[in-house]
């Protein structure tokens, strides 16, 4: 059922060595491979077929559910819309995750549009990488889109990482956030050769005593092109930062716009942002401990998108 | 173990070291100090190559290693600490301390941080970043400069944002280093407490060697005046250069 090359995007994607346990919902070339569903968490298909719901019981507590995506099949752009709907007072980990293996000179794309709603006081942690591998010179294209509501009281944290091998990838990240409700996302990408990478952002801090913190990491090497947008707006007494950073390597390019819009009196709302090559001072304290200057460059990236 | 011979380092026609020629013999403990701007951290870099020589040469175990890079250098037995610690993003101390000892053996690193003393076993997971205080930056500086257990071990201004109360245990630690691990030691500092544990003192000013020898007998050359680079001093209490 799952050939080497699903085994290695699974293994690179979503850290699985064969099949998960819990519950689960694997995608291959745009349908089900397999799925497995808990007692407290359940994996149906929508009502027109394009994507899943995943519902969470409320009060499942130290659960996770993967549902990685993998794409093989030469010209296929695969389009997927999965719906989270997660139970109050729950906290679970959700694994998602796209490879792309392409042989052919054809193009292959996935766009996964997931739409999380986290109930009152619940956690959700939402792992997400997008990789793309294989000797075909096809164009391969990763649109993700996530849309996260959050009501009173509960927390998203999301981790979302491109790790290489894409060449075009237009991300949308949207979320609108409930009182007292935490949501923290970073977001790590690494372009190179002539990708290119677009990451758009609009969190909204609707609810009183919200907060938000956005990190984003970029590694930008050969000739290819990142923007960072990010908006965050804020209607309420709430507090919400943006950091992002990127690295800029050969000849690549950036572009890196934080936006932050107090509609409150009291919104406190903060950004840093820096755009640059390695500090040099950084590679000369790992090359004192004996790296080359490879090894150095190396290691500080690997650091930076850890 | 070190010898300079003839040592030159210009920028835009200024020589900030000025034909320094010394030789630093294996497993003393040297103390650099003089006046600010005198070229005391200039010469400490020229020695780990963070600088390139402008002519002269380095010699290190009989090999000349002037035209040598940082790694070459670290691969042959230097160690440097730097004044001002890099500060990284997603790197650990625990990271760093691998790297430096070539282990990520948790039980050897454990023993490293025990060998050094000052960093506590809590340090190992933080990173390495703008959130660590000055003194803490600088303990896990040391650390990683004493986990690689060099031949010659460079610190440049070791107890910068260091408390009062850790400077005698770092002493403490890098005579014991000396005298355990026969550690050729060069640190660069104003602090009496290093120049007070030095075998021998150095003296420079404006980039020359003006004295090498004991603390007792560079006395009265640091309470002269003359030998302040900016010539602001104008009194015994106006130290107006913070020498």
């Amino acid at each position: 059922m799952l050939d080497a090359i699903d085994k290695d995007l699974l293994k690179t994607v979503a850290d699985l060595e064969g099949l998960p346990k819990g519950a689960f919902n694997i995608r291959k070339n745009g349908k089900l491979l397999k799925r497995e569903v808990s007692a407290n968490i359940n994996i149906e298909s929508n009502a027109d077929g394009s994507g899943i719901v995943v519902t969470i019981k409320p009060g499942t507590i130290n659960e996770s559910v993967h549902i990685p995506v993998i794409l093989s099949q030469a010209g296929l752009y695969d389009v997927v819309y999965n719906n989270f709907i997660i139970g109050e007072g729950s906290d679970v980990t959700i694994i998602a995750g796209c490879g792309i293996h392409c042989g052919t000179l054809e193009p292959e794309g996935h766009a996964g549009i997931h739409e999380f709603r986290v109930g009152k006081g619940a956690k959700v942690k939402y792992v997400e990488k997008h990789y793309a591998s294989g000797p075909g010179r096809g164009r391969r294209t990763l649109n993700p889109t996530t849309k996260v509501f959050l009501e009173a009281g509960a927390t998203a944290e999301m981790e979302l990482t491109q790790i290489g091998g894409v060449d075009e990838a237009n991300r949308t990240n949207e979320a609108t956030l409930g009182p007292d409700s935490l949501l923290l996302i970073t977001e790590r990408v690494l372009t190179e050769g002539n990708q290119k990478a677009v990451s758009a952002n609009t969190i909204i801090l609707a609810g009183a005593g919200s907060r938000a913190n956005m990190i984003s990491r970029s590694v930008i090497k050969g000739d290819s092109e990142q923007d960072f947008y990010a908006t965050m707006e804020a209607l309420a007494p709430c507090f919400g930062h943006i950091e992002c950073d990127a690295i800029i390597m050969d000849n690549g390019r950036n572009d890196t716009v934080p936006s932050l819009k107090a509609r409150h009196p009291d919104a406190a709302l903060t950004h840093e942002a820096s755009i640059g090559k390695i500090a040099s001072d950084q590679l000369m304290k790992l090359m004192s401990l004996g790296l080359t200057y490879d090894e150095a460059v190396n290691r500080i990236i690997q650091g930076f998108l850890k | 173990m070190l010898e300079l011979k003839d040592l030159y380092f210009s920028v835009s026609g200024r020589n900030i070291i000025d034909g320094m020629s010394y030789t630093f013999e294996k497993g003393k403990f040297y103390s650099i100090t003089g006046p600010n701007g005198s070229g005391k951290t200039t010469l400490a870099k020229l020695i780990m190559g963070i600088n390139p020589v402008s002519s002269g040469s380095i010699s290190f175990q009989g090999k000349e290693i002037s035209s040598l890079s940082i790694t070459e250098r670290a691969r042959e037995g230097i160690a440097y600490s730097f004044q001002q610690p890099a500060r990284f993003k997603g790197i650990t101390f625990r990271d760093l301390l691998s790297m430096a000892a070539g282990t990520d053996d948790e039980a050897m690193l454990l023993a490293l941080l025990r060998r050094v003393g000052i960093c506590s076993l809590s340090f190992l997971d933080n990173p390495v970043d703008a959130k660590l205080s000055g003194g803490e930056i600088k303990k896990i500086e040391l650390a990683t400069t004493i986990a690689r257990n060099p031949k010659l071990a460079i610190y440049d201004e070791p107890d910068t944002g260091i408390d009062l109360w850790t400077i005698q245990p770092m002493v403490r630690l890098l005579k014991r280093e000396q005298k355990e691990h026969g550690t050729t030691t060069v640190v660069v500092s104003h602090n009496r407490a290093f120049l007070e544990a030095a075998d021998i003192v150095l003296m420079i000013s404006e980039g020359k060697l003006v004295y090498k020898g004991d603390l007792k007998g560079a006395l009265p050359m640091l309470n002269d005046l003359s030998v302040c680079n900016y010539r602001k001093c104008v009194g015994d209490k106006d130290v107006g250069c913070y020498r």
